[in-house]
């Protein structure tokens, strides 16, 4: 392979390529409507009314009120650390990292213990998983539990459970992900099907093969053609996605969230092979037909294995880790391989040029 | 040189050329005649490795057309002039030559100066930026034609290079092909136009999906037709006619007003012994040609032969 010759092709390509202004024009503006201005449309009014936090609510709360100014609880110097305690009754003692079920628990200090079906009265307490328990008269801070149960309680938790931005924005980064996935695996039917038969429509194709230029090194020069626009508008796309996102974000979270290293790698990795294998498979049914607009249709059948992974992220069978992310562009990059070796084998100049069918 | 044994293309069940077997020395110009899908057009697909023989053998030089590792080689060694130019429309006609000068590994400096010297000569330096979609067929053409010579190619296969071009054009691109036959270049033109192939061929061969004749376009003439010399006689006696017939060296005669048309076999020697009869019947000469046939009287002869 002469990488001298396919530069020349992707050269020629692209040259030809900057004249077809509205081609750009729709090459640009697809990722830029589809990854950022539909996104922001769309999730900016969720991300900007969303609380940053929401004050305690556990289910089965009945009250929640103030400690009493007087409740001042008196603390011994008995200690209770690494414990698992059950049916007891506790009372001025500092426990620590116990766990205790069924007790009654008067005028302590518990601080990193899990506490179920129990009562506790007068007490401080600090990190700790509450659970079925009555609260009567204490205080806590940093606390999580459920069916908590404070039926006489005064009593005020300082923790908050996660904001409901936190939940939300996962799933907007995801989808907004997948966007400029689902992208440069779909720009290149615009580009890529024309590659071939266009060529051969044009009748340019036949003085193209008659020069020293091999099998591999043409289509290495037509893929490099379609994937350097689709990909280098993508990553536009992303930038001004990214910067816009965080310039929502950062007023409501305080620091940049984006771009985190998911959509890094997603970006480097799944995203040029996902392109890729639209490319090929896009150039390879180019070469095997002689209708523009059958190699389009046929063309986007290739973003298949793209919907898929969308889909599984979309509907939370597939969690997006760095791992999924680098099993996945393992996975296209294989595909890629495979498909250019494949259009490689099956390239037939005398069929290119002698069948109109 | 090309050498030709037996090349055979089938489409399937269609048979484009059969047997087609011809030698075609260096600096020649070879002419490929034939109607419509007779099979010219394959031939010279085959011949640059663009399609491969069913059958047969062709050597280019000592390359051999089919054997994969010879393919770049030949591909290199020539320059085609497919049917239709097939330029890229969105670029200029600068960008259109220096691309393919790259694909040919011409250096930089060269394909610069040979570009610019190119274009100058066909007028075109001016518009070497503007889309060649916007010319003229004929400029199309000659921009192609430029494509095809841009690395100095030792092979140049033309396919109806003139089709396009006024007769001004034409002239200037038959002079040029005698031009490169001048520099030793060997030159296969496929043609539908007699007069220029009997110009400028050095061999044709007559196709229809199989080699119908080869040779000299004059001698072809020759071999197909008898040789009519025409005698401008000052008066007819009614009877003449009749009474030159009986001469052994003539086979036929007419008349065309004044002219007497006789076909002999060996005018040099006929030709006196004519005269000297015409001047007994009391009748003179006054000028003696010989009537030749243009290829394409050779031309629509020998299709119309090869069709039965």
């Amino acid at each position: 392979m002469r990488w001298r010759n396919a530069w020349i092709v992707m050269r020629k390509d692209l040259d030809e390529f900057k004249k077809q202004k509205l081609v750009i024009g729709s090459i640009i503006a697809m990722p830029i409507v589809l990854g950022v201005i539909m996104p922001l449309a769309l999730f900016v009014p969720l991300i900007t009314t969303t609380p940053v936090t929401t004050s305690w609510d556990v289910p089965g709360l009945l009250e929640i009120g103030t400690l009493p100014e007087n409740a001042n609880p008196p603390w011994t110097n008995q200690s209770l650390t690494n414990l698992s305690l059950s049916s007891a009754v506790i009372q001025h003692t500092v426990l620590t990292n116990v766990r205790l079920s069924n007790c009654i628990i008067f005028a302590c200090a518990i601080k990193n213990s899990t506490i179920s079906n129990s009562t506790i009265r007068e007490s401080n307490l600090t990190r700790s998983f509450l659970s079925n328990t009555t609260l009567i008269h204490s205080e806590g801070t940093g606390l999580d539990g459920r069916f908590i149960l404070a039926v006489q309680s005064n009593l005020a938790f300082t923790k908050t459970k996660p904001s409901e931005l936190a939940l939300v924005l996962p799933m907007i980064f995801n989808l907004i992900l997948m966007i400029f996935i689902v992208v440069p695996a779909t720009l290149p039917t615009i580009i890529a099907t024309y590659s071939i038969v266009g060529e051969k429509n044009n009748r340019s194709l036949e003085p193209l093969l008659a020069t020293p230029t091999t099998d591999g090194e043409l289509l290495a020069g037509k893929i490099f053609s379609s994937f350097i626009p689709s990909m280098g508008s993508t990553l536009l796309a992303f930038v001004l996605g990214v910067v816009l996102l965080d310039f929502v974000l950062i007023p409501r979270v305080g620091y940049p969230l984006l771009p985190n290293l998911i959509w890094i790698l997603a970006i480097l990795l799944i995203a040029p092979t996902a392109c890729l294998m639209s490319v090929l498979a896009c150039v390879l049914v180019s070469s095997k037909v002689s209708d523009v607009r059958a190699a389009q249709q046929l063309g986007g059948f290739v973003v298949m294995p793209v919907v898929v992974l969308m889909l599984g992220v979309l509907s939370g069978l597939l969690l997006l880790s760095p791992l999924t992310v680098i099993v996945f562009a393992g996975l296209y990059g294989s595909i890629d391989l495979g498909l250019f070796y494949f259009a490689r084998a099956i390239f037939n100049r005398e069929s290119i040029l002698t069948k109109w069918t | 040189m090309i050498i030709c044994d037996c090349l055979t293309k089938s489409f399937g069940a269609i048979t484009a050329i059969k047997d087609f077997s011809v030698e075609i020395p260096d600096g020649c110009i070879f002419g490929l005649l034939g109607p419509n899908g007779a099979g010219k057009t394959t031939t010279m697909r085959m011949l640059s490795c663009l399609i491969q023989p069913t059958a047969g053998k062709a050597l280019i030089d000592t390359y051999e057309i089919g054997k994969k590792e010879d393919a770049q080689k030949i591909r290199g060694m020539i320059g085609l002039l497919p049917e239709v130019p097939g330029l890229y429309e969105t670029l200029g006609a600068y960008k259109n030559l220096d691309y393919y000068a790259q694909f040919y590994g011409v250096p930089k400096q060269k394909r610069e100066q040979s570009i610019k010297e190119t274009l100058m000569s066909l007028d075109l330096w001016d518009r070497r930026t503007e889309p060649v979609g916007g010319f003229s067929k004929g400029m199309k053409q000659k921009i192609a034609i430029a494509r095809a010579l841009i690395h100095d190619p030792k092979y140049i296969f033309l396919d109806e290079p003139t089709a396009s071009l006024d007769p001004a054009a034409s002239k200037m691109v038959r002079e040029y092909i005698l031009e490169l036959k001048a520099q030793g270049d060997t030159i296969f033109l496929n043609t539908h136009n007699l007069s220029e192939a009997e110009r400028i061929c050095d061999t044709v061969a007559l196709v229809k999906n199989r080699v119908v004749k080869v040779g000299n376009p004059k001698e072809l003439a020759r071999g197909l037709f008898a040789r009519t010399v025409s005698f401008t006689l000052d008066k007819i006696p009614p009877t003449i006619l009749h009474d030159i017939s009986s001469l052994e060296v003539v086979s036929q005669a007419r008349l065309n007003d004044r002219q007497l048309l006789v076909n002999v076999r060996r005018p040099e020697e006929d030709n006196p012994l004519i005269i000297s009869w015409l001047m007994n019947q009391g009748v003179s000469v006054q000028f003696v040609t010989e009537e030749e046939h243009s290829l394409e009287d050779v031309y629509l002869k020998l299709l119309e032969e090869g069709g039965r």
